[in-house]
C-alpha cells in the first residue's frame, strides 16, 4: 500500500528532473538580470522591470500559448530550431523545463535583487580601490554576501517548478514519461471515471515532496547561517 | 452616493443572472460547431436562448457531478453517461443514444500520408513521428483510440508517443498547427477542418460503438425538453449529417 509504483516514481523522478533542471537554467539568466535591475540605471528599466513580472501576472496558458507560438515546430524559433537542429521542444522534457522556468524567472530574480540590494557598496567599493576589477568584485564580494538570495530563489524557482500546470500542458504536452509530471499526471486520474484513487496517491506524494523540498531548504540555510558566522 | 449606485448596479446584476432561464446543455467537446450552429438556430426561431458548455465528456461528468448547474448533458460515450447514470444525476427515462461517429487517422495538410488501419501494417515505420488524441484513461475519443490500437497491435509501438490531450479539440489544434504528426479524432472533427487530411480510417469493429447520448439533467429547465426534442427534428438530422455526424434518432 505505501510503496510507491514504478509508475509513480518515474513520475516523481520526473518532475525532479525538470524542476532541477529549471533551476540550473535559471542561475545565470535570473542573477544577471538581478543585478541590472538592482545596481543599473538606464533607459527603459521600470519596461524590463515589467516585462521581467509579466510572468506572475499572465495566466499559465497564455504563457503556454505564446510558447507554443514562438517555440513550436511551427514558431517563429522553434521551426528554425526544428530545421537546423531537428529539435523539438513541444512533448519533450526539455519544453516542460522551458515552460516552469519562465514561470519561475521574476521569482528568482526578485529574490536575488532584493538580496544584492542589502549589499552594502562601501564593502566594493574597497574592494575595488584595493585593486580588485568590477567582475572580480562581483564574484569574490556581492554574490557571496547575495548568497541567501540565490538560495531563496533557487528553492522558490524549483517549488514553482514542481507545480507548474498550465504552461506546461499548453506548451509542452501531456505525455507520458516524458511531460507528465506530477500536477498532469494528477489532472488526467482525476478526469477519468476510476482514477480517484490512484489521483489521491499522487496527491499525497505531491505533499510529501513539496514537504521535503521545504526541509532541505530551512537545512541549507540554517547550514549557510552558521557558515557565514 | 456613488459608492452605493456601483454596490446596486452589482446586487441587480447578481439577481439578473440568478433570474435569467437560459438552457445550458453540457456538450461532448467534438459536438462544437454543429452545436453552435443548433443553438443560433433554435434561438432564431424561438427566441429561448441556449447555452453550451464544451469540453471532454469526463470534464463535463465530473463538473455536473460537483453541481454545475446544467438542464442537458450530451457526452461522447456512453461510459461517462452511465456514470452519471449511477450517481442519479441524469433523469435516467430522457437517456437516449443521440448520434453515432467514426475513428480516423488525420495528419497535418500539408504531410499527407496514406496507413491503413490493419495488423500488418509496420506503424512505427510509417508514422513515426509523435500522436495525439484525448487521454486514453479519461476523454471518449483517447478511450476509443486505445481500444483500436489495442486491437491492431499497435498500442504498446505508439505508447510512448503518444500525447493526451484534454479532449478531441485539443488533438485537431494540435495537428492543424503541425505540432503533432499523426491525431486520432472523429470523422466530424476531420471534416471541420481545411488544415489536416484523412489518413485512414480505423474498422468500426476495432472499437466499441461510438454513440453520443443525451440525457435531460435532474434539475433542467422546464423548456429543455423542447430543445430536446428539436435536437431529434428532421431539421437537426439535415444538418448533423451535413457535420460528419450519423443520427441515430427517429425524426
Amino acid at each position: 500500500m505505501w510503496t510507491l509504483s514504478p509508475a509513480e516514481l518515474a513520475i516523481v523522478l520526473l518532475s525532479l528532473k525538470v524542476a532541477a533542471c529549471c533551476v540550473l537554467v535559471l542561475l545565470l539568466p535570473a542573477i544577471g538580470m538581478a543585478w541590472l535591475l538592482a545596481r543599473k540605471q538606464f533607459w527603459g528599466h521600470a519596461l524590463v522591470d515589467a516585462l521581467v513580472h509579466l510572468p506572475m501576472v499572465l495566466p499559465p496558458v497564455v504563457l503556454g500559448y505564446m510558447l507554443l507560438v514562438l517555440l513550436g515546430r511551427r514558431g517563429w524559433i522553434g521551426s528554425w530550431l526544428y530545421e537546423q537542429f531537428h529539435i523539438q521542444l513541444t512533448f519533450h522534457w526539455w519544453g516542460a523545463v522551458i515552460a516552469s522556468a519562465v514561470m519561475a524567472f521574476p521569482l528568482m530574480v526578485r529574490a536575488i535583487r532584493q538580496a544584492l540590494m542589502q549589499v552594502n557598496p562601501l564593502l566594493e567599493q574597497a574592494a575595488q580601490t584595493l585593486g580588485a576589477s568590477p567582475a572580480k568584485t562581483f564574484f569574490t564580494i556581492t554574490l557571496p554576501l547575495a548568497y541567501h538570495g540565490v538560495l531563496t530563489g533557487g528553492i522558490l524557482a524549483f517549488s514553482r517548478s514542481l507545480g507548474e500546470f498550465g504552461a506546461t500542458i499548453t506548451f509542452a504536452g501531456n505525455l507520458e514519461g516524458e511531460t507528465r509530471t506530477l500536477p498532469l499526471a494528477i489532472y488526467s486520474l482525476t478526469q477519468s471515471p476510476e482514477g480517484d484513487a490512484a489521483a489521491l496517491r499522487l496527491v499525497i506524494l505531491s505533499v510529501l515532496v513539496s514537504v521535503a523540498a521545504l526541509l532541505v531548504s530551512q537545512w541549507l540555510e540554517r547550514r549557510l547561517l552558521r557558515s557565514q558566522r | 452616493m456613488k459608492k452605493w449606485l456601483w454596490l446596486g448596479l452589482c446586487l441587480i446584476s447578481v439577481l439578473a443572472q440568478a433570474e435569467d432561464n437560459k438552457i445550458k446543455v453540457f456538450a461532448a467537446a467534438s459536438l462544437t460547431d454543429v452545436m453552435n450552429v443548433l443553438v443560433k438556430q433554435y434561438g432564431q426561431q424561438t427566441g429561448v436562448q441556449v447555452v453550451p458548455v464544451y469540453g471532454g465528456s469526463g470534464t463535463l461528468a465530473k463538473q455536473l457531478e460537483q453541481g454545475a448547474p446544467g438542464d442537458l448533458f450530451i457526452s461522447a460515450d456512453e461510459k461517462w453517461m452511465q456514470y452519471l447514470k449511477d450517481k442519479q444525476l441524469v433523469q435516467v427515462p430522457t437517456i437516449k443514444p443521440w448520434l453515432g461517429n467514426r475513428l480516423v487517422m488525420i495528419t497535418p495538410q500539408n504531410k499527407p500520408l496514406t496507413i491503413k488501419a490493419e495488423a500488418s501494417t509496420d506503424i512505427s515505420q510509417q508514422a513515426p513521428g509523435y500522436w495525439c488524441t484525448g487521454d486514453t484513461l479519461s476523454v471518449p475519443v483517447g478511450i476509443y483510440a486505445k481500444q483500436s490500437l489495442t486491437n491492431l497491435g499497435w498500442w504498446d509501438k505508439l505508447k510512448s508517443k503518444l500525447v493526451s490531450t484534454q479532449d478531441v479539440r485539443a488533438t485537431l489544434s494540435l495537428v492543424e498547427r503541425d505540432e503533432c504528426d499523426v491525431g486520432i479524432v472523429y470523422a466530424s472533427d476531420a471534416q471541420s477542418s481545411t488544415k489536416v487530411k484523412v489518413a485512414g480510417e480505423f474498422a468500426e469493429s476495432s472499437h466499441v460503438p461510438i454513440v453520443y447520448p443525451m440525457a435531460l439533467l435532474p434539475q433542467a429547465a422546464s423548456e429543455t425538453a423542447a430543445f430536446y426534442r428539436y435536437l431529434q427534428s428532421a431539421e437537426a438530422r439535415k444538418l448533423l449529417l451535413s457535420y460528419g455526424f450519423k443520427p441515430l434518432f427517429n425524426d
